[in-house]
């Protein structure tokens, strides 16, 4: 998958070139996760240099060829503007409850209605230390959120409007993973966005306090 | 016999004779008796003729009489009639007069209370003048007593002079002659003169002290109750004078009771101290005639006091004399107004008197029209002049109502202009106030709203995110949204491993059930008995195969029972097919099991055909000719080449040979028959 970075030298960002963004967001916050929640054992993961800091990413080739076939799918709907949210769910192994559910909302940020003049554009910079800000968020969440002393599994689940358009043989509707009402808890993350789309961080969890 | 009969004839001819006779008689009788009563009816009738002469002489002069009365009545009453005219028209002039008199009469009557009212007016006020013209009279009669007084002292005077004179013109006469003489004539002129000029002065003088004596007179009243508060001052001078009196009695008590300390002094202290008491007492007196200068100055003031009191009421009652004048000249001028007043009164009344007078004598013309004429054309003048009475009776009712709306609004009248356009001014700031108003209230409104709105936004970002938390949870699907993953993820991974190992589990247990079967053949061979039978496979699960398997062999026996059933049934059909077939076509069909097809003519057992099917063509089925039976007719061959091989057409074919055996067959039974024959 093509993730190279689109040249920001120009003043606004295109749709594609913020699609590829979200998707690299996407591919790094779900790595971070995976490693501060410990689904894969540490070992599995290697630092990278990404924007401004070090990010852990996965060396597991079986994990690599999943996330790269799912973000790859996701690229193109971003581009169609159908799909609406990603869920990174992670379960138990053993009684396959969902314990967290790490939730992007993506919206697409709707021009103005007299775009007479574009709206100024946002500098990569700007936009780079926000994605920064999400992932040391996630990192932090550590301190708060309950410690996992299970054996676990992730699923990613994507949120896509009905009219979407799906490969059939490789796509299929799932179970939403829910978490009872009763003992989740929901926190706020940062947000993020870009001259055309804006995603909103939060994760859900299972405290049973 | 005639004579009996002649006789009888006879007696009956005397009988009838003398009846006749008789009758005669009696006729002759009755005539005689019609006729005097004939003569005494004629004698009656003539008399009644006379009677009725008479009547009737008396009857026409009665009715002459009547006709004479008649015309008489009918003459006395068109004399009447003119005479009731005659007195009608009278009373109509009388009536107008007497209106007019009426009229006269009010208004004389009007005049009358005027002139009682001018009169008695006149009257007050000649009885004032008059009172006022005797008072200068008697004023004048006093002066001119005072003057014939004075004149009497003049004319003694004059008489003293005159004697004087005399005696001077005695003297003169003697000593000096008539120049002397003239010269004291115009001596004597000009002292008369001179005394003409003070009697001049003296009854100018005279007059001014007859006001000055009134103006006296009328403060004499006041002077009078000064006098009174005089009195009671001096009263209380008196009550001073007593108190004097008291002091000077105290003060002799106390010069007694001095003489006496002296005398007890120069009985005790001896002439040591002989100047000392009189000392005290020249003190004592000392301040008693202070107090008694004090007391005179207090009677000083009090004089004084009285004085202005004296001069203030000279002023008050001059103000009285001043406010009196006014008095009187307002009085004549409400007087004056009122008889104007009353003028005018007087005038509306006469006028409305003559309107209604009018208004009578407009009735009374057109009641008389009425009465005489009937209807005329001036009935509608008439209504047209009372309806323009009515308007002028409401235009001054109008007018009326409008003056007293004016009298209502007082003298503002000039002034409304501007307190209208104040009023509007007002009005309309006070409409602007409360516009002013309602619009601070509905700030105030929208204000609070805006608060509320922001409460409910608060809320409802909570809510929001509380949904949110919802969607995040997983719990919340908005519609319209799919939820996807990838088929090959790894918790689907792990669900697979999973299943895996349950297979390869179930495996394992199938293999230790054989090797636990093997172990218990071994242990039942060991045992020697087949009890140890439950305990190597249980008991429950082989009770539910030995109901599973009874439950099959019943389900197979119905099954068999109903394969037979549908053979029977099938056996009986193809039964009845073949039948049908045979009679309908002439052909018995037998069927191999090996698809084969036998035919053969039901009239010609020999010839028999066997079809043999050549496989599903495009149009159903295609029989071949396989065999043929050694029967059948003679041109075989030929029917053969011709249906078979260049038809191709095994129906046709068939009917041919049908028809053929058809046609043997009968031959063969006619010979048959014809045979025994």
């Amino acid at each position: 998958m093509p993730l190279t970075k689109q040249a920001p030298t120009r003043q606004a960002i295109t749709l594609k070139g913020s699609t590829n963004l979200v998707t690299e967001f996407f591919k790094f916050a779900a790595n971070t996760i995976l490693f501060q929640r410990g689904v894969y054992p540490a070992d599995d993961f290697h630092m990278v240099k990404k924007y401004g800091q070090t990010v852990l990413v996965t060396q597991d080739l079986a994990l690599e060829n999943y996330l790269d076939k799912i973000l790859k799918q996701v690229n193109t709907w971003l581009l169609t503007g159908s799909v609406t949210q990603l869920v990174l769910a992670i379960i138990s192994k053993d009684s396959r409850t969902t314990l967290e559910r790490w939730v992007f909302d993506v919206n697409l940020i709707e021009p103005p209605a007299d775009s007479s003049e574009p709206a100024p554009a946002k500098p990569e910079a700007e936009i780079q230390a926000e994605i920064r800000n999400i992932l040391k968020q996630i990192v932090s969440t550590v301190t708060f959120l309950p410690v996992i002393d299970q054996p676990t599994v992730f699923n990613i689940l994507a949120y896509t409007s009905e009219s979407a358009d799906i490969p059939a043989d490789e796509w299929v509707d799932t179970d939403p993973l829910a978490i009872e009402a009763s003992k989740s808890q929901q926190v706020k993350l940062r947000s993020f966005s870009t001259d055309v789309h804006r995603i909103e961080a939060m994760v859900a969890y299972r405290y049973e306090g | 016999m005639p004579e009996p009969q002649l006789s009888a004839a006879k007696r009956h001819q005397r009988t009838q004779a003398f009846t006749s006779h008789m009758a005669s008689a009696s006729l002759e009788r009755q005539l005689v008796a019609a006729q005097t009563a004939k003569t005494d009816l004629e004698t009656k009738l003539r008399e009644k003729d006379l009677i009725i002469e008479r009547l009737e002489g008396d009857r026409r002069w009665l009715a002459e009489r009547e006709q004479e009365e008649r015309e008489e009545k009918e003459r006395e009453r068109t004399e009447r009639e003119e005479e009731k005219r005659k007195s009608d028209g009278e009373l109509r002039s009388l009536r107008a007069s007497m209106l007019n008199l009426e009229e006269q009469h009010e208004n004389l009557k009007d005049e009358h209370s005027s002139l009682t009212r001018s009169t008695s007016q006149t009257l007050g006020s000649q009885k004032s003048h008059i009172s006022t013209l005797t008072r200068q009279v008697f004023l004048l009669e006093e002066e001119l007593a005072e003057y014939r007084h004075i004149a009497e002292e003049r004319s003694h005077a004059y008489e003293e002079l005159q004697a004087q004179l005399d005696h001077l013109n005695a003297s003169q006469d003697s000593s000096i002659q008539q120049e002397t003489d003239e010269e004291s004539w115009a001596v004597v002129r000009a002292e008369l003169h001179r005394q003409a000029e003070y009697m001049r002065t003296l009854e100018t003088s005279n007059a001014k002290m007859n006001a000055e004596l009134v103006m006296f007179r009328e403060r004499q009243a006041k002077i009078e109750v000064l006098k009174e508060q005089k009195r009671g001052l001096e009263r209380k001078v008196k009550e001073a004078d007593e108190l004097r009196e008291q002091v000077g009695r105290l003060e002799a008590e106390l010069e007694a009771a001095r003489r006496e300390r002296e005398e007890w002094a120069s009985n005790n202290a001896g002439p040591s101290t002989p100047s000392k008491t009189p000392v005290s007492i020249t003190q004592s007196l000392a301040n008693l005639r202070i107090t008694h200068a004090r007391l005179l100055e207090e009677h000083g003031s009090n004089v004084a006091v009285l004085r202005r009191r004296e001069a203030e009421l000279a002023n008050s009652e001059k103000r009285c004399t001043e406010l009196e004048e006014s008095l009187t000249g307002l009085q004549a001028e409400v007087r004056s107004y009122r008889t104007k007043v009353a003028r005018s009164e007087h005038d509306a009344i006469l006028a409305e008197r003559e309107a209604s007078f009018l208004r009578a004598m407009v009735a009374s013309f057109t009641a008389e029209e009425a009465s005489q004429n009937g209807v005329r054309i001036e009935e509608a003048t008439v209504q047209q002049v009372q309806q323009l009475e009515q308007l002028v009776a409401d235009y001054r009712s109008t007018v009326k109502e409008l003056e007293k709306e004016l009298d209502a609004l007082g003298g503002n009248s000039r002034s409304l202009n501007g307190a209208q356009a104040m009023k509007q001014l007002q009005d309309d700031i006070a409409k602007d106030q409360k516009a002013l108003f309602e619009i601070q209230q509905t700030l105030k409104e929208s204000e609070n709203e805006n608060e509320k709105y922001i409460e409910k936004i608060d809320e409802l970002e909570q809510t929001l995110f509380e949904l949110r938390g919802e969607i995040g949870g997983g719990r919340h699907l908005p519609p319209g949204v799919r939820v996807l993953s990838l088929k090959d993820n790894p918790a689907q991974q792990w669900e697979d491993l999973s299943q895996a190992a349950m297979e390869r589990l179930k495996g394992e247990n199938e293999a230790l059930i054989k090797r636990l079967k093997e172990l218990e053949d071994s242990g039942a061979r060991g045992q020697g008995d087949g009890g140890s039978n439950e305990e190597l496979v249980p008991r429950k699960s082989w009770e539910v195969v030995n109901k599973e398997k009874a439950r099959l062999e019943e389900e197979l026996k119905q099954k068999e029972k109903r394969l037979m059933r549908l053979q029977q049934i099938f056996h009986a059909k193809s039964a009845e097919f073949r039948e049908a077939i045979a009679s309908i076509l002439g052909v018995k069909l037998a069927f191999y099991p090996n698809g084969q097809v036998r035919v053969t003519s039901q009239f010609d057992l020999n010839a028999a055909f066997v079809f043999q099917p050549t496989g599903a063509g495009e149009d159903g089925m295609k029989m071949q000719l396989v065999a043929q039976g050694e029967g059948g007719p003679e041109d075989l061959p030929q029917l053969m080449r011709y249906w078979v091989e260049q038809e191709q057409c095994i129906p046709g074919f068939l009917a041919s040979i049908t028809l053929q055996c058809y046609e043997n067959d009968k031959i063969e039974r006619e010979r048959e028959q014809g045979r025994p024959y």
